[in-house]
């Protein structure tokens, strides 16, 4: 049947091929192939330790779906929204023309194709405030560092994966109606959004023609990401509420550095703290003993800056149980969990030393942060 | 009673020629060995110190056998913490920081000899010990 079209497509007077998908749609279109795959591997697939990856891929995709954006109101005739956004009237009756075998022909997308456009487009731009939005809740990074508690991470993340599901099925759904058009009109449309070109007959539907104005599509673009940019820099600028205590009580500093790296205050909450510094003549293992004027100034400045004091991811899953056998943070679920596929080895290497030497990974891990981008993990 | 004065004496004696009170620097491994020395009534026995910082004991915290756990045998080399953080060198022919603070000894000697020993070292220790590691 898909045969008899085509060869009833050949019928029709072809002519040589034209130039459709202008070199920034089909720039924007493989771009947005390879960033959301390496975003769905890295998001779906890999483990914490890609985060950094997989935030540049997705933030990556957001920034072409914007610049395809600007283009569909500054680009040429088929790069143009009015030029392939049909209402719901139109949709139905599309579709309807679909099953009963009778459409006619789009050069550009046609009402399916464009709502689909329309919506993987609208996918990742929801995808992409919610993947903000949890890093923003849960690592203070970006924009919503500043108006959104780490207690919202949890429901965010559920959020943004159904968000990358429903992207998966997008894309499945969009696969399948190319090779379905490309069956039905007999041209294969993957090699049309390479080259660029498709044969245009007389019947065909083709969107008016306008000329691009990319001088204004660029200038807006420029100005959307210098937005954009500072936005997500901001918090590199701006106090951002529930930050960890940047300055250190230099006592506390200098005895506590003694044996180990510093462990910022907010790594632990209060009482954990002040149960370490009563027992500091046998502190995990060695004599750590200090005279009692000094240990109660240590004592007060680590209980203000403790994990109460703090909204970072740090500060709320480090939790201590003695009597449970958590007695290091390096024994807390958390920190088990997240260091589950790094072997003995590496953490006896003669750069590491210990599992308490977090810093010998974490390049922030003094400061209480633990910012993903700052993890370095090595084969 | 006598004992206790004539240390006294000796240690005042000592503060004044040292410029108490304690800072960095505000002593040397000489000045060091020579009161502890003095505390202790005895000889001071780089030997013996010797012995004590190398050999294992059983006295103390079970992660920290001997002195060599963290400093190592190689005493004009960096040590390590068991958390993982470099141990400045030992040898003063490295490091002339070494032992020119009291407070800093004082400090360590109690919290090492707990850890290793699981008691303070008595003033002779410390002198035999010091009388070893000066000469390094």
């Amino acid at each position: 049947m898909d045969k008899k079209r085509a060869e009833a497509a050949q019928g029709r007077t072809r002519r040589a091929p034209q130039p459709v998908w202008d070199g920034f749609v089909r720039l924007f279109h493989w771009g947005l192939v390879a960033s959301i795959a390496v975003a769905a591997v890295t998001g779906f697939l890999l483990g914490p330790s890609f985060i950094p990856v997989h935030v540049v891929a997705a933030s990556l995709a957001v920034a072409l779906v914007l610049a395809r954006i600007i283009w569909g109101f500054a680009g040429g005739g088929y790069a143009r929204f009015a030029g392939f956004v049909a209402g719901p009237g139109r949709l139905l009756r599309y579709a309807r023309d679909v099953l009963a075998r009778r459409e006619a022909r789009h050069v550009g997308h046609n009402p399916l194709g464009g709502a689909m456009v329309l919506a993987l487009m609208a996918a990742v731009l929801v995808a992409g405030l919610t993947g903000w939005a949890f890093l923003g809740a849960g690592a203070k990074l970006g924009p919503f560092a500043f108006v959104l508690a780490f207690a919202a991470s949890p429901v965010l993340a559920e959020l943004h994966e159904a968000v990358a599901f429903a992207i998966l099925a997008l894309v499945a759904l969009h696969v399948a109606g190319v090779v379905f058009t490309s069956r039905r009109e007999g041209e294969n449309l993957v090699r049309a959004m390479v080259t660029g070109e498709k044969e245009v007959g007389p019947q065909d539907i083709v969107p008016p023609q306008r000329e691009p104005r990319t001088g204004a599509a660029l200038g807006v673009g420029l100005a959307l990401a210098l937005v954009l940019g500072a936005a997500i820099a901001a918090p590199v600028f701006l106090p951002v509420p529930g930050a960890p205590v940047a300055e250190i009580d230099p006592t506390v500093r200098a005895e506590c550095t003694d044996c180990h790296m510093f462990y910022h205050p907010s790594l632990l909450p209060a009482g954990d703290w002040r149960r370490i510094m009563a027992t500091l003549d046998d502190h995990y293992g060695e004599d750590a003993s200090l005279d009692a004027d000094t240990a109660a100034e240590i004592t007060a400045w680590l209980t203000a800056h403790a994990a109460e004091s703090a909204d970072t991811r740090a500060s709320k899953v480090f939790r201590l149980d003695p009597a449970g056998g958590v007695t290091r943070i390096t024994e807390t679920p958390f920190w088990k969990a997240r260091h589950a596929g790094i072997g003995d080895a590496a953490f006896r290497s003669a750069e590491v030393g210990s599992r308490a030497n977090c810093a010998a990974c974490h390049a922030d891990a003094e400061s209480g942060w633990f910012n993903p981008f700052f993890a370095e993990i090595e084969g | 009673m006598h004992e206790n004065l004539r240390r006294l004496t000796l240690i005042g004696a000592l503060a004044v020629l040292t410029g108490w009170p304690a800072a960095a620097g505000d002593t040397s491994a000489r000045q060091l060995i020579a009161q502890f020395a003095a505390e202790a009534g005895t000889q001071p026995s780089a030997a013996r110190g010797k012995a004590l910082f190398m050999g294992t004991h059983t006295g103390g915290k079970p992660e920290t056998p001997s002195c060599t756990t963290c400093h190592t045998r190689n005493l004009k080399a960096a040590g390590q913490t068991r958390a993982g953080k470099a141990i400045e060198p030992m040898a003063p022919s490295v490091n002339p920081a070494r032992y020119t603070d009291s407070a800093k000894v004082a400090k360590w000697f109690r919290r090492n000899c707990k850890s290793v020993l699981g008691r303070e070292c008595t003033a002779a220790e410390k002198a035999d010990i010091l009388a070893w590691l000066s000469g390094l």
